[in-house]
């Protein structure tokens, strides 16, 4: 069953069209990866998603309900969750404090209470429970990607979107991370739409791959199958 | 700081401030009195300006609504000036929230140039309706407390200002606070994490231009004569310098900048009305090296001399 669906979505920015009728689907439970090559029309695919913009034709749907029109912050408590492909940290707030900004705000968190323990729990986590108490803006890169994942899970999302956060790791540090979020998906049963430029890992960790090239739908299919697709060769390698 | 120690420190300072009127003559304590109604103002226009990172020109305005509603009720109407004072409040509250539900949907400057209008045309009407308001003239209003002391006006305005820090720092260290800090930081960010970023910020407003109202209504009441001089863009600017001065999106930052910016001006006032140039200046050139005004300057000193070498977190391994 499709927990996301994405029908007929088309985006333009003045005179280029960064998203051409694109429909997609993804499964409820899955790892489904966004691949394609740079402009592809990926990030504004997941902005469309994420309510960050708007569409100007076509609609998305969640869980059976149209997520069209609404606001990042309503896409967000429905259960929509994103992380940023250039991360976006609360830079003057603690590590503890960004994270619950994201748990008092979801409408999935018992009470409203304290949430000192479960900022710590989600800080954990992603391993940043040492630096729970120090500024935002003292993280290095890789520890802000952690980060923005702590925060996105914070608010209790049945579908996570992650924006390339493999960026700047080496590869015995991609392959635990990419066995880190076959367990998040695992342990908190959530769906990942997954955009990645690391491909040997999106390849090996998601069970169903989208390709756009030039804001157009290429392929979609299991990854074993798409890495063999001419198209896909084609348009990665060029003519 | 933790709500113990706020309260804690609090009551130590009511309880120090209790003090000033038995060693104070008359013009000291009007100076203390001005103080604490720049404490209120600078202290709710923080709330907004330094914790949604929106920036209102009619705080001012707000304080001359406060003061003209309940002195037009109480001078022509003969309305108990404390009623009054109550409704100047909610005549603020209300104005804020209208404007902002108008004007914070669109984010951006548009706060800025639709509160500077509005600014304007309210000094300009107060001006200008001579009947009701008696315009350059002033107002004539009666006083809060059957006979006229500084000490009880001091103790009044002190309580607003006790009221105001009660009110800033329970939203500010609640989880609506940590809402408005996001929000401040990164709207994006704080959108995508399901901040309703319009809400936060015209709850701020309107709380911050409730408090602009009061502040504003008791001022008039203790001046006894209130004129276009409240509302004044004049004012604003000092509100705005006190803040940045002080240290904008700290909690004592405004207070410490309300108080020594009023003595200060007291000092230099055979020069005129240039103070308020001269501080907007120094706010200036504070905005661009020392963004987080005194507070972050003093801040910044107190933790080399505690830490000469700062350890950098980033070098820790995760």
């Amino acid at each position: 069953m499709a927990l996301l669906e994405g029908l007929g979505l088309s985006k333009r920015f003045g005179g280029v069209k960064a998203l051409d009728q694109v429909t997609f689907s993804v499964e409820d439970g899955a790892i489904v990866g966004l691949i394609g090559p740079n402009g592809a029309g990926k990030t504004t695919l997941f902005n469309l998603v994420a309510g960050a913009l708007r569409a100007d034709s076509g609609k998305v749907v969640f869980d059976g309900q149209e997520l069209t029109g609404l606001t990042a912050s309503g896409v967000c408590r429905r259960g929509v969750a994103r992380t940023f492909q250039v991360t976006r940290p609360f830079a003057a707030m603690t590590l503890m404090e960004n994270v619950a900004v994201a748990w008092v705000n979801s409408p999935r968190s018992e009470g409203s209470g304290d949430w000192h323990h479960a900022a710590r729990d989600y800080l954990r986590m992603v391993g940043l429970e040492n630096l729970a108490h120090i500024e935002a803006r003292h993280l290095n890169v890789v520890q802000k990607k952690r980060l923005e994942i702590a925060r996105a899970l914070a608010t209790q999302p049945r579908l996570l979107l992650l924006d390339e956060v493999l960026g700047g790791l080496n590869s015995h540090e991609i392959q635990q991370a990419v066995d880190f979020i076959r367990k998040l998906r695992d342990d908190l049963r959530i769906t990942i739409f997954w955009i990645e430029h690391v491909m040997g890992a999106i390849m090996g960790a998601a069970e169903k791959v989208i390709v756009l090239d030039q804001g157009q739908l290429l392929t979609e299919g299991p990854p074993h199958e798409v890495v063999r697709d001419p198209r896909v060769i084609q348009a990665y390698l060029g003519d | 700081m933790s709500a113990k120690r706020f309260y804690l420190f609090l009551l130590l300072a009511a309880g120090l401030f209790s003090l000033l009127p038995l060693g104070l003559g008359a013009y000291h304590m009007h100076v203390m009195i001005v103080g604490l109604f720049y404490m209120i103002m600078a202290s709710s226009w923080n709330l907004v300006a330094g914790y949604t990172g929106q920036v209102s020109f009619a705080h001012a305005a707000f304080a001359g609504l406060g003061a003209y509603t309940s002195g037009i009720l109480a001078a022509k109407f003969g309305l108990n000036p404390w009623i009054g004072v109550v409704l100047g409040t909610f005549t603020a509250a209300l104005t804020g929230l209208a404007v902002g539900v108008l004007c914070l949907r669109m984010g951006g400057i548009y706060l800025s140039l639709t509160t500077l209008g509005f600014s304007e045309i309210f000094r300009i009407i107060i001006t200008n309706e001579y009947e009701i308001t008696r315009g350059t003239m002033g107002l004539q209003v009666p006083g809060l407390v059957g006979e006229y002391s500084k000490a009880s006006y001091f103790f009044i305005m002190m309580a607003a200002a006790i009221l105001t820090s009660i009110v800033t720092y329970r939203l500010i260290y609640s989880n609506m606070g940590l809402s408005f800090r996001a929000v401040q930081n990164d709207e994006k960010a704080a959108a995508s994490l399901g901040v309703n970023v319009t809400r936060v910020r015209v709850l701020a407003f309107t709380v911050s231009s409730a408090l602009a109202g009061m502040a504003g209504g008791l001022y008039g009441h203790y001046l006894l004569l209130i004129t276009p001089e409240i509302p004044s863009l004049d004012q604003q600017f000092l509100v705005l310098s006190m803040t940045v001065i002080g240290g904008m999106g700290s909690f004592v930052g405004p207070i410490i900048g309300a108080f020594s910016l009023e003595i200060l001006s007291e000092y230099i006032r055979a020069y005129g009305e240039y103070h308020v140039l001269v501080f907007g200046l120094v706010a200036l050139v504070m905005a661009r090296f020392a963004p987080n005004g005194i507070v972050g300057l003093a801040s910044r000193h107190l933790m080399k001399a505690a830490a000469p070498a700062e350890p950098s977190p980033a070098a820790v391994n995760s």
